[in-house]
């Protein structure tokens, strides 16, 4: 290291600030290789591997989650949630207690969580004790012990956390939002479970659920970080032998039904000086060829800061903080939302505004400068989302639960740069469907009721 | 001794970052670190100001003029900031704290002198209009209305701030009161610019892939030029500490009861507050920690909680947070938590606590510094207030380096009822 007074200035006099310097030449950007492959049992495997720090991350995806809830009913919904919860809280030989004490001692940790399309489990430790935690991780997955007392515990805690999160207008919004655009279909049951739901869940459904999903060729495991591809097959064909090794069976899909005229939903939440709005519909899957294009017409149109809505919103009204848009893409289907926190009063201005800018976006093609500066922006950014192995695992993962072609990053850069306004404009008369919407608002009912009527069929939306 | 070398020995695991460090003759602080695979390079630039430096009455102005910073500057007009960035591929942001006020850029590496003369313009002088601190400032109403007012617990801060001190500036809330945000004149924004955006009271680190030479070659030439001013003078910011517990009960729009105990602690970086991140650590980090056991596991009495050590400049605070479960006990929960802090006191704390602790120590520190904000962020943020980035490689020394007796010691001098503060939040009874 180096520390040295600079004394010698270099005059202003040639410098113009008037100017935008000229760039540099830019750099290629690549997508990381890695190693993928599949286990005489199914396991479908990626191995990153990056020597630079002592570090090993193993992140095990079962494909299946909240979705499949829908089998045994909305009475049970959450099952797949709780049923995840409840895996780091004991195995055959380990009880909770156990669990937790062996794994932070080393440092590490061992997570697991669940959302709509997966149950995601995964271990990060250091090099040194990376045996040791996946020893844990595979006890985990391969012999949960689902013990009655531990999952009181949890949907008690599971109860109290519902009560709590109902507190934040966001929460409530978003609940309403998906409950009615996704309504007839899996989509729509509440992931997390609700009160009548939670207490519904036994350790024999947990089991039924395990037992159904928990197989070899429905799992994704990927191993990033100091670790080779060796290493790493050694470790899953060794210590990861599932006994049950049946073709996972998938519940049949049931679509959502379709929306039209718009729709009004509110929620009294007493006190609120804000309103919560999301506003949308439905959208696309991950997997549908038009994902590029509506990455870049969101980008424009909600995106990021210098979006239309934040600029309208935020920096030319002043209504909020800040304002999104965002599709929302899932595995099997998806929505487009557009949501805000503005005081009552300008509520339903802000959604005027909302609807204005989407149509807009359906009548006007995009100006070309503004579309390369998106266009700039989603490629310049792409690399800090390829920082750290595991951000890389992140995606390569989500190619694989999605079923994507491993090489879909290498084309992400060239295809952003191909869209066109002519085509932004045609996937905006295909996806958005301004007089076809849910607009929900978590606020105060008796300030805003009145305005939002315009909108809409209006409903009261009660306590869930 | 043996603490020593054992420390020494996982220092060889953890990787170290390179980094060079320069001062120009107006002042401004440079620390650049060549780091990172992607072509990409990150600017931080820091000034040594944030809301307590403000007048008690004339708060939230950190905050208020760190919005107005992207609303225009003497060369980059109105609305610009971001669209520049933008098209250059690149995106911003800026935090105010009680001590700084920090803004990131990062954009492709072709790109690093775009940065530079889009950051070094804030410098050359003000360029806010009427019209953009009118927005600003019902935006920033709005940020209040969602992260506190809106939001549960969200006045904690505020509520706690006020009682745990008198004389500094830490007892006001970083985004002011809404008074003083809505009637500040443009004038006093910029008198309060014009005294703390000046070279010598900021830091810049650029991170990323750069080449040492041609980067501060070209920071020479944009921030080289910008006169020096005289580094403000801070105001006294010593705050007794409490010698009676402090009690209050505030209603909130919530389900669930809440309880916020707070402690005053030294400063960062002193020999208390790395103690007191180990204890930390033992008493909530992972569901093995004392208060995980206690407070959730044995007794089911919390459907969260949470310890803070927040390192100030100029103090430290330690807070727990506990939400209660419905139907259970608040007070039971706060002698739960009282039992714990006095066996720790009592000097019950075994080797294998404080091993499991330093383990995760060395885990958070191999880890980090693998992005490019957050490294550029750190550097600037040990430059203004340690004067030593060396600390970047060389502070999991100062956590390793705790002994159980400093715990003991720090949690038996600090940890006193008689100088915490306890806020109870009570739901308000609502028909729904």
């Amino acid at each position: 290291m180096s520390k040295s007074k600079i004394e010698k200035i270099t005059t202003a006099v040639t410098l113009d600030r008037s100017r935008q310097p000229k760039s540099g030449k830019p750099k290629d950007v690549s997508f990381p290789g890695f190693f993928e492959t599949t286990t005489d049992s199914g396991i479908s495997v990626v191995v990153i591997e990056d020597r630079k720090l002592p570090l090993v991350t193993s992140r095990f995806i079962f494909k299946t989650g909240g979705y499949a809830d829908d089998q045994w009913g909305k009475k049970y919904e959450g099952l797949a949630s709780l049923t995840t919860e409840l895996l780091t809280k004991g195995t055959e030989s380990r009880s909770a207690t156990v669990i937790a004490d062996e794994v932070d001692y080393l440092g590490a940790s061992l997570t697991s969580g669940s959302d709509y399309d997966a149950i995601y489990i995964s271990t990060y430790s250091l090099k040194k004790y990376f045996d040791s935690v996946f020893a844990i991780a595979a006890d985990v997955i391969l012999n949960p012990a689902f013990p009655e007392s531990e999952l009181n515990r949890i949907k008690e805690q599971r109860i109290n956390s519902l009560l709590s999160m109902s507190d934040d207008g966001d929460y409530i919004s978003d609940n309403i939002f998906r409950s009615e655009v996704y309504k007839g279909s899996p989509y729509s049951l509440q992931s997390e479970g609700s009160k009548t739901s939670v207490p519904n869940i036994t350790t024999d459904l947990a089991r039924e659920f395990y037992t159904r999903y928990f197989r070899p060729d429905n799992l994704i495991i990927a191993m990033v970080g100091d670790i080779s591809p060796e290493e790493a097959m050694l470790k899953i064909n060794t210590e990861l032998n599932f006994s049950n090794t049946q073709k996972t069976l998938y519940p049949e899909l049931k679509s959502p039904e379709k929306i039209s005229g718009n729709r009004v939903y509110l929620y009294d939440k007493k006190g609120a000086v804000q309103s919560s709005i999301k506003v949308g519909h439905l959208g696309i899957k991950r997997n549908n060829p038009d994902y590029i294009k509506l990455n870049v017409l969101n980008t424009l149109l909600g995106g990021n800061f210098s979006s239309r809505i934040n600029k309208n919103l935020r920096e030319d009204k002043g209504y909020t903080y800040g304002s999104r848009s965002s599709f929302n893409c899932q595995r099997f289907c998806g929505d487009f939302s557009v949501s805000t926190e503005v005081k009552n009063e300008v509520t339903a201005d802000t959604i005027k505004e909302i609807i204005k800018e989407i149509k807009m976006l359906r009548k006007e093609e995009a100006g070309k400068n503004e579309l390369k500066s998106v266009k700039n922006y989603l490629t310049g950014i792409f690399p800090l989302q390829l920082e750290t192995p595991n951000a890389v695992a992140q995606k390569v993962l989500s190619l694989k639960l999605n079923d994507l072609p491993s090489d879909y990053f290498n084309k992400f850069i060239k295809e952003i740069n191909d869209v066109t306004p002519e085509q932004i404009l045609e996937a905006a008369d295909k996806y958005l469907h301004p007089d076809d919407m849910i607009i929900s608002a978590a606020g105060n009912v008796k300030e805003i009721k009145d305005m939002m009527k315009q909108f809409g069929e209006l409903s009261v939306v009660e306590e869930q | 001794m043996r603490k020593q070398s054992s420390a020494l020995k996982i220092k060889t695991n953890v990787p170290s970052i390179e980094h060079k460090e320069y001062t120009l003759s107006n002042g401004l602080r440079i620390i650049l670190s060549k780091t990172g695979d992607i072509p990409m390079i990150a600017v931080n630039t820091t000034f040594h100001v944030g809301s307590k430096d403000e007048d008690n009455n004339k708060t939230g102005m950190a905050h208020l003029l760190e919005h107005l910073m992207f609303e225009g500057s003497p060369n980059i007009p109105h609305g610009k900031f971001d669209d520049i960035l933008n098209r250059n591929g690149g995106d911003s942001n800026a935090y105010t704290s009680w001590d700084s006020t920090g803004y990131y850029i990062v954009l492709p590496s072709n790109k690093l002198e775009t940065a530079l003369w889009l950051d070094s313009d804030r410098l050359t002088g003000f360029g806010v209009s009427e019209e953009s601190l009118r927005i600003q400032k019902h935006v920033i109403f709005e940020e209040k209305l969602l992260y506190v007012d809106n939001s549960p617990y969200g006045t904690v801060e505020e509520e706690s701030s006020v009682r745990l001190f008198s004389n500094s500036g830490y007892k006001n809330p970083v985004i002011g009161n809404m008074d003083h945000v809505m009637n500040t004149s443009l004038e006093e924004v910029r008198k309060f610019y014009e005294k703390h955006y000046i070279p010598g009271n900021a830091v810049i680190s650029v991170v990323g892939d750069i080449d040492y030479d041609r980067t501060l070659k070209m920071i020479e030439k944009y921030y080289g030029g910008i006169n020096g001013g005289s580094i403000p003078v801070r105001r006294d910011h010593s705050d007794k500490y409490l010698t009676s517990e402090v009690r209050e009960k505030i209603k909130d729009n919530v389900h669930l009861e809440g309880k916020f105990i707070f402690y005053r602690l030294p400063e960062m970086g002193t020999k208390e507050f790395y103690a007191m991140s180990i204890l930390n650590g033992i008493l909530s980090d992972g569901d093995s920690s004392r208060f995980y056991k206690e407070l959730e596991y044995n007794n089911e009495l919390v459907n969260e909680f949470d310890t803070n050590l927040y390192g100030m400049e100029c103090s430290s605070l330690f807070g727990i947070s506990a939400i209660i479960l419905q139907g259970k006990s608040a007070a039971l929960t706060e002698e739960k938590i009282d039992n714990v802090l006095e066996d720790i006191k009592e000097g019950n704390i075994s080797d294998h606590e404080i091993e499991k602790i330093k383990n995760k120590v060395e885990t958070y520190f191999s880890a980090k510094k693998q992005s490019i904000i957050s490294l550029a962020e750190k550097l600037s943020y040990l430059k203004t207030f340690y004067n030593n980035t060396d600390k970047i490689n060389f502070e999991i020394l100062d956590y390793l380096s705790v002994s159980k007796s400093d715990i003991v010691q720090t949690a038996v001098k600090y940890l006193d009822r008689n100088k915490r503060l306890v806020l109870d939040y009570i739901p308000v009874k609502n028909n729904n």
